[in-house]
């Protein structure tokens, strides 16, 4: 009996280990990452995670020329409009789009310039909360949402449901976004509110809100349905219940064929009829596992062709055979702790404790105080986080923007790491009642991302050795509620990071000092329209690099003086995968961490 | 017989109630606020009022008395609304549902060699009593209790996959998943070695079965010592009982002793351990869920409870408490079938 028990046993194994090692599949590419998306409607989209998969399934009208940031190609567009091609107004105020004929969508459907024109005036109707939409809206109407177009064509100030508007207002807002991106034959024309340098390079392929949708699927979607008055059905719509937020008719070089939220699992397969030459990979498979020990094991074993890898752990997938690691990546990213001036009590009490200053808490106006925020910016260790946490691969910033950008005035340094005057700062903080009584609050970052976690343990041993009093919390959360918590405004303190859009100073500044951008408008509204709002709109409205870089310099200083956030690592950027990748494009414009479109394996 | 499982079920609701009662009551600890995510349904509702969350405490009734709170809470829970999950961004009744086959194949592949391996590890150290072989297995044993199951874990995983690549984390290779996702397969219980039956998909299942390796064998070492000590010491206190002395009287070959008079006496007080080892594994296992990447309801809850996502931790503690309960019953009942001593108390 013992006999035969172990005789099934051994061949139970046997048979495991003969079917065990199969050679990676060179048609299907395995990506394992952290975090899933928190949408696939580019209406909405404003997130890398996000970004990476939208990257796949739609195209853009135009697009960089592989790893350029200066040269664009046609993409959906016939041409690249410029001055010279007549296709851009000398004014440059209108610009035009030959649009390119016979391509299909997904569904067999082929692509018009009607397709478009919808995609542009649907998104900007829809100005989910929280999305890329002010984008558009600072080119086209000089403002930077549909709340303020609103206003601006002689609505309410502010309202509190869009049903609240009248009938006259809201076709006024249609009008103005119709007469914004008109059809014309086979052009699609944009009128700009004033020139504005960086437009092409908002709607090339990399941003996801470029992409171009289907009208006719979106509407039988339940998307905004084209007629004038029906818009204010769909804006800031629930993500969940936009038409693209989970299924797709883009026209791109793959097609969603499922998004498993529940187990963590994307799958996407080669569209044989896009309009250039079919991918090279027939599918893709991308994975969403937080352990960083599974992904490199993955990566080990071959099971999966590219991981992502904090960068403290690189040292650990660092000379297996077959991985190729490729660092110093010229990615125009920061990571920021952002603080909120005005977060909620209600319903936050796990973060923010009693929601007072008496030692168990912190009250909602805890990082309006600025001897606060200055103190956390010398309670961090910057050297030590680029050298042991970054692996040396990043460097410390001189502000909001990233260093490689013009216009940074490398003379006004970011703050040093300093616990004395860190302690010195918390003891001028609301009038010294903070030294006091001490404080309680937790600081989060996004599942999954050990580097924010320890840059959050590192304010963490800091702060609490300036005061034992002090008391520092870190919890991690999962992407897509992270975000849904960040739009309205109702995290106290937590780690971020900021991609390029497109390569300008002013696309760093909007997002984290302007009262309309991501960061800034939940976070500290008020106080960015008081003191940076009009520097950063002089700043793109100036066309004399001279005159830039002044605005700029004084920016930069004032950023430094009121410490709005904690700026602590410019990046540079790394990808680890299977050396038998080929073809990997890297470009600092794009969202996703791979274009699979041009990669493919090589397996022998 | 009858008479007992009628009694035992007439005691079910107020059981049953008792375990909704003191699962709410946890809720008391929390503020209006934070209780709103166990009633809201749609999740924008609670991004829209963001700045004004008095209007939906109100709404929700948050600002009443304790038991109005109660009632209104055992309602949507009658009707199957248990609030939705911020960390699984899903309403809880669907994560449960998308993630209860997963923890429910792990259990029933489990079940067998934790019990097995542990009844006949305890039976072999029993007629071996004191002698090496006693204590080789005991010792083997309480070194699999005493390692955390994430080291365990891990080091199989390094080895087992890392170095021999046999059992991979998970719980489909990218080839079968494809196959599983494909609309030509059919789904009918989520369990994928089952479904791949079902299915003639002879390939999917050896993988799924791959992949639920690790897990089994990591589980199955840290119950091994626990059922093991159990079917060890009551095989001992069987062994001197008067009728196996008089079965051995009789010329009974030892063998027969064993199986026919000593094992059947003796598994009685493991079949009630095994009854609510399978219950605690139905609840899912979080530490093995986690290392092996097994998405079920041990690796939700883990997520759950990192997150703060009080919702998901009340939805899944009161499905749990239910299924403890329900449990306890089936294997009381069971219990009574095998010991008739149960029923005439």
């Amino acid at each position: 009996m013992k006999t035969k028990l172990f005789a099934v046993v051994v061949a139970v194994m046997v048979v495991f280990a003969a079917t065990a090692y199969a050679a990676t599949d060179p048609d299907t590419f395995v990506f394992v990452t952290f975090g899933q998306p928190d949408t696939l409607d580019p209406a909405e989209c404003y997130d890398t995670a996000s970004g990476e998969i939208i990257h796949q399934i739609y195209d853009n009208l135009i697009a960089y020329e592989g790893s350029s940031l200066d040269v664009l190609i046609p993409m959906l567009a016939t041409e690249v409009p410029s001055v010279e091609n007549g296709l851009i107004s000398e004014d440059g105020t209108i610009v035009k789009f030959p649009i390119r004929e016979g391509v299909k969508f997904h569904n067999g459907e082929v692509l018009t310039p009607e397709d478009v024109e919808y995609t542009f005036e649907r998104n900007l109707l829809a100005d989910p909360m929280g999305g890329p939409q002010l984008m558009f809206y600072e080119p086209l109407f000089g403002v930077h949402s549909l709340a303020q177009l609103v206003a601006k064509l002689g609505g309410p100030d502010s309202f509190e449901s869009v049903e609240d508007l009248d009938a006259e207002i809201v076709r006024k807002v249609y009008e103005a976004v119709d007469a914004a991106i008109e059809v014309d034959g086979n052009y699609v024309v944009f009128k700009l509110a004033a020139p504005y340098g960086p437009f092409l390079n908002i709607l090339a392929k990399g941003g996801s809100w470029g992409s171009i949708l289907c009208k006719s699927w979106m509407i039988e979607n339940g998307a905004w349905d084209g007629q004038p008055d029906t818009w204010p059905k769909y804006y800031q719509n629930a993500k969940e219940s936009l038409a693209a937020y989970d299924k797709e008719n883009g026209c791109g070089p793959f097609k969603l064929v499922t998004w498993d939220k529940a187990t963590g699992q994307i799958i996407l397969e080669r569209f044989d009829d896009y309009w250039r030459e079919p991918a090279k990979l027939a599918r893709v498979v991308i994975k969403y596992i937080d352990e960083d020990s599974t992904r490199q094991l993955m990566l080990k074993t071959g099971e999966a062709d590219a991981v992502v890898v904090n960068a403290q752990f690189l040292d650990q997938v660092r000379g297996i055979p077959g991985v190729e690691i490729v660092e110093n990546l010229p990615r125009i990213a920061n990571s920021v702790l952002i603080f909120n001036f005005n977060f909620p009590v209600e319903g936050n009490e796990a973060i923010v404790g009693s929601g007072k200053l008496d030692g168990n808490g912190v009250p909602s106006d805890f990082f309006a105080d600025v001897h606060v925020r200055r103190a956390f910016n010398y309670a961090f260790d910057y050297a030590a986080y680029i050298e042991d946490v970054a692996m040396g691969l990043g460097f410390k910033p001189y502000g909001a923007a990233h260093q490689v950008l013009p216009f940074i005035d490398k003379d006004i340094p970011w703050y040093d790491f300093d616990p004395d005057a860190a302690a010195e700062e918390f003891k001028k903080a609301f009038g010294g009642e903070l030294w006091e009584k001490g404080f309680k609050l937790t600081l989060l970052y996004n599942s999954g991302n050990t580097q924010r976690m320890t840059a959050a343990q590192m304010l963490e041993y800091v702060i609490e050795s300036i005061n034992p009093k002090f008391q520092i919390d870190v919890q991690g959360m999962e992407w897509a509620t992270y975000l849904d918590k960040l739009t309205t405004g109702s995290l106290p303190a937590f780690f971020m990071g900021w991609a390029m859009d497109f390569p300008d100073i002013h696309n760093f500044y909007v997002p984290f000092l302007h009262s309309k951008g991501t960061f800034a408008e939940p976070c500290m509204r008020e106080f960015a329209k008081e003191n940076f709002d009009a520097l950063v709109e002089a700043g793109i409205s100036a066309t004399d690099p001279e005159e830039r870089a002044a605005i700029y310099r004084e920016l930069q200083q004032k950023v430094k003086d009121l410490a709005p956030c904690l700026f602590y690592y410019d990046a540079v950027d790394h990808r680890v995968h299977r050396d038998w990748v080929k073809g990997f494009v890297f470009n600092p414009a794009f969202s996703c961490n791979y274009d699979f479109y041009t990669v493919w394996k090589e397996v022998n | 017989m009858l008479n007992y499982i009628i009694r035992r079920l007439l005691f079910l609701p107020i059981v049953l109630v008792a375990v909704t009662f003191f699962v709410f009551l946890t809720t008391a600890f929390l503020s209006p606020y934070q209780q709103l995510a166990t009633h809201v349904k749609d999740p924008d509702e609670l991004r829209r009022y963001a700045g004004n969350l008095d209007a939906l405490v109100t709404k929700y009734g948050l600002d009443q008395p304790f038991y109005v709170r109660y009632w209104n809470w055992l309602k949507n829970l009658v009707r199957g609304d248990l609030g939705w999950s911020e960390s699984a961004n899903m309403s809880v009744v669907e994560a449960l549902t998308k993630r209860l086959p997963a923890t429910i194949e792990l259990a029933l592949f489990a079940v067998i060699p934790v019990i097995m391996g542990g009844v006949i590890l305890g039976q072999t150290a029993a007629m071996n009593h004191n002698k090496p072989l006693d204590h080789g297995i005991r010792i083997f044993a309480i070194v699999g209790w005493s390692l955390p199951d994430f080291v365990f874990g891990l080091l199989f995983l390094m080895y087992f996959y890392g170095a021999l690549r046999w059992f991979p984390p998970g719980r489909l290779s990218v080839w079968a998943d494809q196959i599983v996702m494909s609309s030509s397969f059919v789904r009918y219980t989520g369990m994928n070695t089952i479904d791949a039956i079902l299915n003639g998909e002879w390939q999917v299942f050896l993988d799924a079965l791959r992949h639920l390796v690790g897990p089994v064998i990591t589980l199955a070492y840290l119950w091994w010592a626990f059922i093991l000590r159990i079917t060890r010491s009551s095989m001992l206190d069987v062994l001197n009982k008067d009728h196996v002395r008089t079965a051995r009287a009789k010329g009974l070959p030892e063998r027969k002793v064993v199986t026919r008079h000593v094992r059947r006496n003796a598994l009685i007080p493991v079949a009630t351990v095994a009854g609510s080892m399978v219950i605690g594994l139905l609840g899912g296992v979080v530490i093995v869920e986690t290392v092996f990447d097994f998405k079920g309801v041990g690796m939700l809850i883990a997520q759950g409870a990192q997150q703060l996502d009080y919702t998901l931790v009340l939805g899944t503690t009161l499905f749990f408490g239910l299924l403890m309960v329900l449990g306890n019953l089936v294997v009381d009942i069971l219990y009574a079938v095998i010991d008739p001593r149960v029923r005439l108390e």
